[in-house]
């Protein structure tokens, strides 16, 4: 069980890295848009314009 | 009722404009809707009506504004609204009317694909759009002009996006919950193995490190996360009006502190796990509420939306358009009809009537003439006039009312909750019990004193009882969100539920807030109310009075010859060779110029030919279909009515006797109306506002609490604390329903709470609970108060 002594201050210390990047994304403004993302996946970008008139 | 397929308005009639999308003819209210349907259509972006969600009627109907958006592509805009980014420049755009992330999809798919642009942001939160693009390549005019030409009312801001507060306050509250959510795992994953050392016997040292990395873990969650609790307990204690925040905070900052002397004094047990859980859920409830309170309020457009974006000034005897911001007291400007007025100023050349209806809530145009104090907002509806400006931005009239419904907003005693109250005695109680148990076994058993208090501490810590409230209105939220209801204040409910009296505007609440033909009277057997109609709805093409858009027949009807529109007396032309008159009496007999109004409840307008006057129409503002029902319900549930109005005393009354409403108030100015709720609060009532309208924005603010219809002025809708998305009163009655509902499942949680810490605190104190079943109690208990207020997510 020693092994959890070195382990779980590693967690601690990935955990610090995890907390870090995030609140480099949020301030980067990342996450200034929590609606669009959402939605996004399901829209299609590939309707050219104009489609089915000049073709 | 058939909507308009681009902006959701109620349609008259359907095929007078349509749109064929997806091979489908959809009808549209306006030639402005059409346009931009088509446009939308043709950009291949038809998925922005699959994916929208339902918009509120007329939000997305374009502006009828002439505003020149050339004037943006001079260099001097540029250096003004736009920052050097290397070649590129780069500009901060608010964009008004946009409400949902469809139409940020729109927004970015569409400008992405305009030469020159190259980087778009769009942040539904602030409605603002951050656009990077070559100045030599396309102007700032161009990039609003296209997101004009899609229905937004773009706006130039001259500061920077970033310091905006409303994405301050989202930054910070979503790293405070990450924080909060990161630890709240971590903690449970070591109390899991804590707690299995309870039971199955752990080393010591052990025990000791799994407490260590759980304080490390808790430290910045309590610190970092529960920040807001603490000082708002604090704020609260300062100011004598203990909050939900104290017992909170109390309940944090105990169970911490013990914790944390428990971790070094190698005591019986720590409770980080707790600690951390318990700021987790109140951080995502209060972050939940933050982004429901965002959405329903826009602050900034309040002001701005309402005001054209350019205005033309005269210096000298140039013409030359300015942005509004550049406007300055002594300014000369012209306002060509249909235009709105960008700033407070007097009349100095022209005739014309104004529709103030933003700033008086009046339906009736007033004449204006020279001399004649014009006020910033109000609409130019039919002649060419001159200005000089007065007063611009925040010192208009507009902006005076705006910072007075702050004010009131401000100075509202604030409402210390049921919920509060009973916690904050209880807390102080249970910290009085605890030292007296600690007392007496320190006494008595000294060696098992500790432990005994800790678990008097764990078990009675008022965590259900905090959850209580904000649970259930939490849910209450939701529901009342899915039933059209935006909750932007959380004690809307608690006041919903105990109101007494509700007061109706009349004006665009009661009443659809346009006028409608209710009665027409033919003087003469040789023409029918038919045909009459059809030569009034002729004659009133020319004009963009209101009261034109009461005539609407069945075919789009022919302009007739030499039409002329004489300002506040009415219109004529020539039909088949006839010269026709519809307005005033006078205008059409040929008399002296009188009054467009007569005071009677209708307004009346004659059609005549040749100096005799052929037909009457009667006018009035018509009553909202679902007025006599939601009315009923409310008087159902108990609830008196009332109705208050700055309008006139026939049309109030007219409304008043068709709906019977008593008593009702009529000619109110904002401060009579204010007057009226105060002294309904003396009498011991529980005023709930139902009212739209800029000048009602501090009588909402004054009541208990305040309902506006979304289709209302903005500014309303950010002093009131309910808004009504879509076109019903009904949502009225509902909320009060919903409340009352909220607050019972409220009292049956904090019963709960109250009958189990009663019991578990006898136990504990005579020393039967040890802290590890303290703490499953606490939590069952927490639990159950929780999964009672998701019932309210379901109740309808």
């Amino acid at each position: 069980m020693t092994v959890l002594y070195i382990l779980i201050p590693l967690g601690l210390l990935l955990l610090g890295g995890a907390v870090w990047a995030f609140f480099w994304a949020v301030g980067s403004g990342q996450f200034d848009d929590l609606d669009t993302p959402a939605v996004r996946v399901i829209m299609d970008d590939d309707d050219k314009p104009d489609a089915g008139k000049d073709t | 009722m058939t909507t308009c397929f681009h902006c959701a308005l109620p349609l008259t009639r359907i095929d007078r404009y349509q749109v064929e999308i997806d091979g489908v003819w959809r009808p549209v209210c306006c030639p402005g809707c059409k346009a931009v349907a088509e446009l939308i259509r043709d950009s291949g972006m038809t998925n922005y009506y699959a994916m929208r969600e339902n918009p509120l009627p007329g939000v997305v109907r374009p502006a009828d504004t002439n505003d020149d958006w050339q004037v943006y592509d001079r260099d001097d805009m540029l250096a003004a609204y736009a920052t050097r980014v290397g070649d590129a420049a780069e500009a901060t755009i608010y964009v008004g009317a946009m409400y949902c992330a469809a139409c940020s999809w729109l927004i970015e798919s569409t400008l992405t694909n305009v030469a020159g642009i190259e980087i778009v942001e769009v942040s539904p939160v602030t409605h603002q759009l951050r656009v990077r693009f070559d100045p030599d390549r396309i102007r700032l005019g161009g990039i609003l002009s296209n997101l004009a030409h899609l229905g937004y009312k773009p706006q130039p801001l001259a500061y920077d996006n970033a310091s905006r507060p409303e994405l301050v306050e989202q930054r910070t509250a979503l790293k405070r919950l990450m924080v909060a959510s990161l630890g709240m795992m971590q903690v449970t994953m070591f109390a899991v193995a804590l707690y299995a050392g309870e039971f199955q016997g752990i080393d010591a040292r052990m025990q000791r490190f799994l407490r260590l990395v759980s304080f490390v873990v808790t430290t910045p969650v309590v610190l970092y996360s529960a920040r807001p609790f603490f000082s708002a307990a604090w704020r609260g204690i300062v100011s004598r009006v203990p909050g939900m925040d104290l017992p909170v905070a109390l309940a944090i900052g105990a169970a911490y502190v013990a914790s944390v002397y428990a971790m070094m004094t190698n005591g019986p047990a720590v409770w980080f796990d707790s600690v951390t859980m318990f700021v987790f859920f109140l951080t995502l409830g209060r972050f939940l509420e933050m982004r429901a309170r965002h959405r329903a309020i826009d602050r900034s457009t309040a002001l701005t939306s309402m005001l054209p974006n350019t205005a033309t000034r005269l210096d000298g005897d140039t013409r030359r358009i300015v942005p509004v911001s550049q406007l300055v007291a002594g300014d000369r400007l012209l306002i060509r009809p249909g235009e709105s007025i960008p700033a407070d100023g007097v009349l100095v050349d022209g005739e014309t009537t104004l529709d103030e209806a933003l700033l008086t809530g009046e339906t009736v145009p007033r004449p204006k003439a020279p001399g004649d104090i014009v006020a910033a907002g109000s609409i130019n509806l039919d002649g060419m006039i001159r200005i000089r400006v007065e007063n611009t931005g925040a010192d208009t009239v507009l902006g005076t009312i705006s910072r007075l419904s702050e004010r009131a907003r401000y100075s509202r005693p604030a409402f210390v909750q049921l919920a509060d109250r009973i916690a904050s005695y209880i807390v102080v109680a249970l910290l009085v019990i605890a030292a007296a148990v600690a007392t007496y076994w320190h006494f008595n058993a000294p060696e098992r004193a500790f432990v005994i208090t800790l678990s008097v501490l764990v078990v009675t810590c008022p965590c259900a009882l905090a959850l209580a409230t904000p649970a259930a209105f939490a849910a209450a939220g939701t529901r009342l969100a899915d039933l059209r209801l935006l909750v932007t204040n959380g004690n809307a409910i608690e006041a919903l539920a105990r109101a007494t009296c509700v007061l109706f505007d009349k004006t665009g609440t009661l009443t659809r807030g346009v006028p409608v033909i209710v009665s027409t009277q033919v003087f003469n057997q040789s023409i029918d109310a038919q045909d009459c109609l059809k030569i009034a709805a002729a004659l009133e093409t020319v004009s963009t009075h209101p009261i034109a858009s009461a005539f609407v027949v069945g075919d789009d009807p022919a302009a007739p010859a030499d039409q002329q529109l004489v300002i506040g007396r009415g219109v004529a032309g020539t039909i088949d060779g006839r010269r026709w008159k519809l307005g005033t009496h006078d205008f059409v007999v040929g008399g002296e110029s009188r009054s467009a109004v007569d005071e009677s409840s209708t307004t009346s307008v004659y059609l005549g030919a040749a100096g005799r006057a052929l037909a009457v129409f009667h006018l009035a503002d018509e009553i909202r279909p679902d007025a006599q029902n939601t009315l009923q319900r409310l008087r159902g549930l108990g609830l008196k009515n009332a109705l208050v109005s700055g309008d006139s005393a026939a049309p109030v009354r007219r409304v008043a006797d068709a709906l019977s409403i008593t008593p009702y108030h009529f000619g109110c100015s904002p401060a009579d109306k204010l007057t009226i709720i105060r002294t309904l609060q003396d009498q011991g009532e529980t005023v709930a506002m139902v009212g739209d309208g800029i000048n009602d924005a501090p009588v909402l603010a004054g009541a208990d609490v305040s309902i506006a219809p979304s289709h209302g002025a903005l500014l309303a809708q950010t002093s009131a604390d309910v808004i009504m998305l879509g076109d019903s009163l009904a949502p009225v009655a509902t909320a009060v329903r919903m409340a009352r509902k909220t607050m019972r499942v409220v009292r049956q949680n904090l019963a709960w709470a109250i009958v189990y810490n009663a019991t578990a605190l006898p136990l504990a104190a005579l020393g039967h609970v040890p802290p590890w079943a303290a703490a499953i109690g606490m939590s069952a208990s927490s639990l159950i108060v929780v999964l009672n207020a998701l019932r309210l997510t379901r109740y309808d």
